[in-house]
């Protein structure tokens, strides 16, 4: 019995360059949560990262022929949502906080476990709002989508040993931070 | 702040093995791994539909491209002759001088203009109680004029110090997350804190 | 208009300004503050806040204070019981803030707003001795700017000590009510552009007396301005 796999990204990308719009789907769910995820640590608002994210999924297929290496097409779409979220930090002085980024109220029905969880979220949050929106970047990258640093460099279109620079001062200014708020 | 040990960077982009850390740094590098892990919760949204229904119509013809530019604020920078600035800028103080009528509301001495803005996608009403209201509701409505979730109220109040939450739809407490100061209500809760200062200074 | 009336206008504006950020909490008539519970807070309390109340009041505390605790508990939602508890609270952080003004020097009777400035302080977390050294250094109305101000250097990680440093030196450069507040915003916006909180404070202070003010909102919104509207009395959300 043979097993379906998924199609790979040329797959899909010569599907809908060819007239399957649908086909496009695929690559929204493949990315949307890790170009989500990153958004709104940087955005700091589901609201704004849902913004971002949506607008620039939307650019990517509109000039999806441009793709010129579709087998690196995460990185192609990771730079567009970057320089979306760029934009964003550009045209508004201070993060967005939206109610639902607030943090929450203590629920009677969370276990302990859940609550300190919680607690331990918002306060890696706090120590990542105080990094630079460059740093921040450098880290969210590097770290949580595990980027390495010449998919990074290609996102970014930063060099190499800038970026590595860069990491490493907000792996310095975070663990700072963590130290402060234990 | 503080370096780091090259040795820390080299185990977190994976050149050596944490385990050949001594004990204090093998820490640091799980106090960074672990603060990865935590920020990597994927966010409760999706944006699948909403793209998808926009790649659906037709792109934007290049005139309604053109009138949206047209429409949106941008940023201008002029280049004026030094002489055309004097001659604007007593044009200006013309204008100034000139008693203009005013609108809006006559504010006392120790009056000020507060504002309030939130966004509650989704809420049927806003409305803001604090100190300076007894806390009751239906005083100090919030106005969503566009229908884009963006509430807003601008109100006249006593100059100082006043503690204050939104409602929303009626029943849900909220403190401001733009008041950016905060204090404990002694109520298990946290108030937001404004600050009005006199209009007239 | 000569020289010394424009000097006492200047005063009266000056103090004007200062005092403007300061509520003036008052002590209020017995009958007016059961008045002002009626209807807003579980009744069988009344009478146990009513007594706390006025015996704040024979010690010369802000009372409104702790009627407008009483009311917000009241309109929470909140049990009468945790009202009263939360009165007692609010009196005892009244007391202690009279006592640190008396030994930072100031002569009692303390005024009701010098008491809730500190209050407010210590609500935002400042120390005890980031807070007496703010009240010695600065004799008069000026504190209660210069305290939020600090505050908000705090609530942004800025050290107690060296964001009292950065106001007090604003301070003797002759700033004073809401400017105080344009010297901590701006030190905060700095933070907020990448500097580190060393490096931001030292932008600030080179900057002192003329850093920028910070925005205001613009005409159309201060021209659609308006006062509350007279709430109904006895209708709170449920929180």
């Amino acid at each position: 019995m043979s097993i379906r796999s998924d199609p790979s990204d040329p797959e899909v990308v010569a599907r809908v360059l060819g007239g399957d719009q649908e086909a496009f789907g695929i690559l929204i769910r493949r990315y949307e949560p890790g170009l989500l995820r990153y958004a709104t640590r940087m955005l700091g608002s589901g609201d704004a990262a849902a913004d971002a994210v949506a607008e620039g999924l939307v650019r990517a297929y509109r000039h999806l022929a441009s793709c010129r290496e579709p087998a690196r097409l995460r990185t192609w779409l990771y730079r567009i949502v970057v320089n979306r979220c760029k934009s964003h930090l550009a045209r508004h002085a201070t993060r967005d906080v939206s109610l639902e980024e607030a943090p929450p109220m203590a629920d009677p029905a969370d276990t302990e476990a859940e609550v300190e969880r919680a607690e331990q979220v918002a306060l890696v949050e706090r120590a990542l709002e105080r990094l630079s929106p460059e740093k921040r970047e450098a880290f969210i990258l590097k770290h949580v989508e595990g980027m390495s640093y010449e998919e990074m460099a290609v996102v970014t279109g930063e060099r190499i040993p800038a970026l590595k620079m860069r990491v490493h001062r907000a792996r310095e200014a975070l663990l700072e931070a963590l130290e402060e708020y234990r | 702040m503080n370096p780091i040990d090259p040795r820390v960077h080299q185990a977190l982009d994976g050149e050596i093995s944490p385990d050949s850390l001594p004990p204090e740094l093998r820490r640091q590098v799980e106090r960074l791994e672990g603060a990865a892990a935590l920020l990597a919760r994927v966010p409760e949204l999706g944006v699948e539909r909403r793209v998808m229904a926009s790649i659906s119509r037709p792109a934007p013809t290049r005139v309604r491209r053109l009138t949206r530019w047209l429409v949106t604020p941008h940023s201008l920078v002029l280049r004026v002759r030094p002489l055309w600035s004097v001659a604007l800028a007593a044009v200006a103080v013309l204008f100034a001088i000139i008693p203009v009528r005013e609108t809006g509301p006559r504010l006392g001495q120790e009056e000020g203009i507060a504002q309030f803005v939130a966004r509650f996608p989704g809420a049927q009403s806003v409305a803001v109680v604090g100190s300076f209201n007894d806390w009751a509701e239906g005083s100090i409505p919030m106005e969503d004029q566009d229908h884009d979730g963006v509430w807003r109220a601008s109100v006249v109040l006593p100059a100082g110090t006043h503690e204050y939450m939104f409602v929303v739809d009626g029943e849900r407490w909220v403190a401001d997350p733009l008041a950016g100061r905060y204090v404990e209500d002694d109520f298990g809760r946290e108030n937001s804190l404004l600050i009005v200062r006199p209009a007239h200074r | 208009m000569n020289r010394r009336a424009r000097t006492r206008c200047g005063a009266a504006l000056l103090l004007g300004l200062v005092t403007g950020l300061m509520p003036v909490p008052r002590a209020l008539p017995a009958q007016s503050v059961r008045a002002r519970l009626e209807g807003r807070v579980p009744a069988t309390s009344i009478p146990v806040i009513d007594s706390l109340i006025r015996e704040a009041g024979r010690e010369g505390l802000p009372t409104d204070l702790l009627v407008q605790k009483a009311i917000e508990g009241g309109a929470k939602h909140v049990s009468g019981e945790r009202i009263v508890k939360a009165v007692e609270l609010n009196i005892d952080q009244l007391r202690r803030a009279q006592a640190l003004l008396v030994s930072a020097g100031d002569t009692p009777p303390v005024t009701p707003s010098e008491v809730a400035a500190v209050v407010w302080a210590r609500k935002r977390g400042l120390d005890s001795m980031t807070v007496t050294q703010i009240v010695s250094a600065i004799p008069d109305e000026r504190r209660g700017a210069a305290l939020h101000a600090v505050a908000d250097l705090v609530a942004h990680h800025f050290p107690a000590d060296s964001a009292a440093d950065l106001i007090l030196a604003a301070v003797r450069q002759g700033m004073h009510g809401g400017r105080l507040l344009d010297v901590s915003y701006a030190a905060v916006q700095e933070l907020q552009r990448g500097h580190s909180h060393s490096e931001a404070l030292a932008m600030v202070q080179h900057q002192l007396p003329n850093v920028p003010a910070q925005p205001t909102p613009p005409k159309s919104s201060l021209e659609r301005a308006r006062r509350p509207l007279a709430a109904s009395h006895g209708e709170p959300a449920t929180p």
